[in-house]
């Protein structure tokens, strides 16, 4: 099976304070470390495991700035055979807009594939959207929170995905397809700094972004940016014990983890 | 006619809150509001939306992006375009609203929790709710998927039951399908793959103590863990630890009970959605990376939890 | 350099002196000698065996014949590395080291955080005449419980009268339990990172607050023409010229552990008893197993971010126990790890754990 995987380079913000610039039109990414995407981390294991058991191989795609290409050089340290990077001088915000720029790229280019893989979600902008616009626009079956993919057999795979509370519910979608891998689909191997020196000798592929699509503005526009409303802290839940159980429980409710 | 069509969300017959979202920002929206269903849903209250669209196709095909799509364009024939479909922020709703905007050609803005009417503007987490980018759709009809809390209290009820109508005729779909619900494995305990964890900590006091989690954890439908301490005194077995040294968890929800919130459990449960600290200790350090606190000894608001929810 | 450790496994006699010295020999699956043993005849070793070695040194030290069982250990680690089978939990720690440069990929601009903790104004190693650079190690900048040494040994030294500074972000992790996880090319990473840092400010002095950054400071980071040293050797140095005088009390038994990067690896161990010595009322106890043998806290090696399946007792609580036996109050040591490692036992058994700069910080 030949496979596409979509890998995006984000910035790693977890343990950073963001701060709004340029009275809020932009937030400054000047000094964050960037990282591969986690979801696409996950999607890229996948795939290399795939190929590895049925003989085929797996490309890793990236819409990006050129530093994107360290993420295509993670991909095929983890065992991707090459990347192509398609090259933006600019973030576009809306997936819509990114959706339809990479439809552009695969069938000008003629890229051959059985499957596209994506992760659930990027962590910096959190749409967890373009794999369903794109699946829709390349008229391909989709399903987005697999989190097992049991068979691939008879043109078919046949996967699980997740829902809310723990259970699964298993489907059946025809190849080729879009598939959106939620976390915790397999353990990622650890890829080592030698390993992604090594992947700089494999070819990465250049393309402009311009050539496949408008880099100006999407069907969506971002106003300007804000911070979250003031929290101090842990809310603490106060009164009597009874009281508090009661409120606790409403929090699991409203959480969707408790019915 | 413009009218805000909301996609509710029903799993295994059930009427999924989630969709109040959905309905609540519909109607903060001003719109005439149309709630589509599938079938095998009922009874449905008949005052959530001033019109309601029952498809005559099954739930679980109610569910397949390739179904919807066609679902909607039967909708759109028959009254025209929606200037907003609203979906649930849920694992249904973001395959639904994707999909559905790539075949419409629609924009779309997801994870929606707050709208501002004055600007029209709506805004959308970025960097797990450090920031929120202020979006506005550019051009006629858009869609959004509704993050789960941020508008249920706007949905009110109706002063009227709504018109119902019934759309039919879909043709199979062929490239999904359904096969079976399946539930979670009883095998080899995997936390890192819980929503809820129930976590416990030094402080619970004794091994005796663990049998009294377990039921409260099988009552709220959460999986058990623990932090370091507990799994070195074998009071929890090795795959239950969390921590830098155990596993490394991000659940929708953590309930830590008795953790004091030691630097090394705190690395393993940070990212976790929505912490909940239970602690005697007013300054355990734990409350400061919690969302929401209660000073209390663990054990006793464990058996009145069990009481209330046995209740 | 892989002919050279294949030179050296073909000398091991397999007398045993490896095993007889380990602190996981015993009580664990771990048997260095047999270790060596299949890697002389390139048999397979069982994955999760290496990831037991706690660093210690000590069988290196002992053996007779220069094997170098620890860096036998780091070559099959190595390996497992390449090809990404390695523990989850160190694979986080090693990403996160990448990204952030410490292992709990904690903002690295918050690696100064620990300032915050005292008033002393402290420059950038770049503003001072000596050049002197007090190198901070992340447990310091980064856990909570730890972060109050940097500050306790900023103050202790100022008070002596010894000019230092920091590099502040700029400092990334040293890299020692990172080459001993085998990850060579990210320890040369950060290895590189430092060295043009002390470079580019022209650093002639460094100073340590934990052995294993002197460790890998001192004897891995190749020649880099800067004396390396552990903040306790400058600090027993200070007492013995009478430039820092120690005036309070501290009227307790205080027992020793000697870390095993300061103790046997680096031969520091008269610098803690001095000043440990210095401090008036101090009742200085020593374990039965110290300096050259002393019990290895289980703390180095990449078992800070990887627990061993094991119902054995850790050795941490046999020391905490041997502790109390001997009737001290307070366990004082010069490490970070082996604070953090005799604590968690310490605290359920009442015993207290301080690392050295916070007694001295009492009685300065």
């Amino acid at each position: 099976m030949n496979l596409l995987v979509f890998t995006k380079r984000v910035p790693a913000t977890q343990e950073e304070e963001l701060r709004i610039v340029d009275e809020g039109r932009a937030v400054d990414l000047s000094k964050m470390p960037f990282k591969l995407n986690d979801w696409d981390n996950y999607a890229v294991e996948e795939a290399v495991r795939i190929a590895e058991k049925t003989g085929g191989a797996v490309t890793a795609i990236s819409l990006g700035d050129s530093e994107a290409d360290e993420v295509l050089r993670r991909a095929i340290a983890m065992g991707a055979k090459d990347g192509f990077l398609i090259e933006a001088d600019r973030v576009l915000h809306d997936p819509s807009a990114r959706a339809e720029l990479i439809r552009t790229f695969l069938t000008r280019e003629a890229v051959a594939y059985d499957a596209i893989f994506t992760g659930v979600q990027s962590e910096d902008d959190q749409f967890a959207a373009v794999g369903g616009i794109l699946a829709a626009k390349l008229g391909l079956p989709y399903a987005s929170m697999v989190i097992a993919i049991d068979s691939l057999e008879g043109g078919q795979v046949t996967c699980r995905r997740e829902l809310e509370g723990g259970g699964q519910e298993r489907i059946r979608v025809a190849l080729p397809c879009v598939l959106s891998l939620q976390s915790g689909i397999n353990e990622p191997r650890y890829v080592s700094i030698m390993g992604v020196r090594k992947a700089s000798k494999v070819e990465r592929r250049r393309f402009r972004a311009a050539d496949y699509g408008d880099l100006g503005e999407g069907m969506i526009e971002v106003s300007e940016w804000a911070y979250p409303p003031k929290k101090g802290g842990a809310t603490m839940l106060s009164g009597e014990l009874e009281a508090s159980c009661k409120e606790l429980l409403a929090i699991l409710k409203e959480k969707g983890v408790y019915q | 006619m413009s009218y805000a069509l909301i996609v509710a969300e029903v799993r295994r017959g059930v009427f999924e809150e989630r969709t109040l979202d959905a309905l609540g920002l519909a109607s903060l929206l001003g719109k005439d509001t149309v709630l589509l269903i599938p079938e095998g849903l009922s009874p449905v209250d008949e005052r959530l939306a001033a019109t309601i669209v029952r498809a005559k196709v099954e739930e679980t095909v109610f569910l397949n992006p390739l179904a919807m799509v066609q679902i909607l364009k039967k909708v759109f024939d028959s009254r025209g375009k929606p200037e907003v479909i609203l979906f649930t922020s849920s694992s249904s709703g973001i395959e639904l609203a994707s999909y559905t905007a790539g075949y419409f050609d629609l924009p779309l803005i997801t994870d929606v929790s707050a709208f501002d009417g004055e600007r029209g503007l709506f805004s959308k987490s970025y960097y797990s709710d450090k920031i929120f980018g202020q979006f506005r759709p550019r051009q006629g009809s858009f869609a959004v998927t509704v993050r789960s809390g941020s508008f249920k209290e706007l949905a009110r009820p109706l002063a009227g039951p709504a018109a119902t109508e019934v759309i039919e005729g879909f043709a199979p779909v062929e490239g999904r399908s359904f096969v079976e619900y399946v539930e979670e494995e009883r095998g080899a305990i995997d936390i890192t793959k819980a929503d809820f964890l129930l976590s416990v900590g030094r402080g619970i006091g004794s091994k005796e103590e663990i049998s009294g989690y377990e039921e409260l954890a099988e009552l709220l439908k959460a999986v058990l863990s623990g932090s370091r301490p507990v799994i070195d005194k074998m009071w929890l077995p090795k795959p239950r630890q969390v921590g830098t040294s155990g596993k490394t968890v991000k659940p929708k929800v953590y309930l830590a009970m008795a953790i004091s919130g030691a630097f090394q459990h705190i690395a393993g449960m940070k990212e976790s959605e929505c912490i909940i600290a239970v602690n005697k200790d007013p300054e355990a350090p734990i409350f400061q990376y919690a969302h929401f606190g209660i000073i209390a000894d663990a054990n006793k608001l464990r058996d009145k939890m069990k009481d209330i929810v046995k209740a | 350099m892989a002919l050279q450790s294949q030179n050296r496994l073909l000398t091991c006699i397999q007398c045993g002196k490896c095993t007889g010295s380990c602190p996981e020999a015993g009580r664990t699956p771990f048997n260095i000698r047999m270790l060596v043993r299949r890697r002389q005849f390139e048999y397979a070793i069982e994955e999760s065996l290496p990831w037991y070695c706690t660093s210690c040194g000590a069988c290196t030290l002992r053996c007779p014949r220069d094997v170098k069982p620890s860096e036998v250990i780091i070559d099959v680690r190595s390996a497992l590395v390449e090809e990404g089978q390695i523990p989850v939990s160190i694979q986080k720690a090693l990403e996160n080291t990448a990204v952030q440069k410490n292992p709990w990929g904690r903002s690295r601009a918050k690696r100064g955080a620990w300032l915050d903790l005292t008033d002393l104004a402290i420059p950038h190693v770049s503003e001072t005449a000596s050049r002197r650079l007090l190198f901070t190690c992340c447990i310091q900048a980064y856990d909570p419980r730890c972060m109050v040494i940097p500050a306790n040994v900023a103050r202790i030294l100022h008070r002596g009268g010894i000019e230092f500074g920091i590099l502040g972000e700029e400092e990334v992790c040293c890299g020692n339990e990172v080459r001993r996880i085998g990850e060579s090319g990210l320890f040369e990473e950060l290895q590189e990172e430092n060295r043009a840092a002390f470079e580019e400010y022209g650093v002639k002095e460094i100073i340590t607050l934990s052995p294993h950054c002197m460790n890998a400071l001192k004897k891995e980071y190749g020649d880099l023409g800067i004396g390396v040293r552990h903040y306790t050797e400058v600090v027993a140095d200070l007492i013995g010229a009478g430039r820092l005088t120690l005036g309070g009390d501290y009227e307790k038994a205080v027992i020793y552990h000697d870390p095993c990067f300061l103790g046997k690896q680096n031969n520091v161990f008269e610098a803690p008893r001095t000043i440990l010595g210095a401090v008036k009322g101090l009742r200085l106890l020593e374990f039965s197993r110290s300096r050259e043998v002393s019990l290895c806290c289980e703390g180095g090696g990449g078992r800070m971010f990887y627990e061993t399946e094991g119902s054995s007792q850790r050795n941490s609580e046999l020391r905490v126990l041997e502790a109390i036996e001997k009737g001290a109050e307070v366990i004082a040591t010069a490490c970070p790890f082996c604070v953090m490692t005799l604590e968690d036992p310490a605290t359920e058994r009442g015993q207290v754990v301080k690392e050295l700069s916070e007694i001295l910080i009492e009685v300065l």
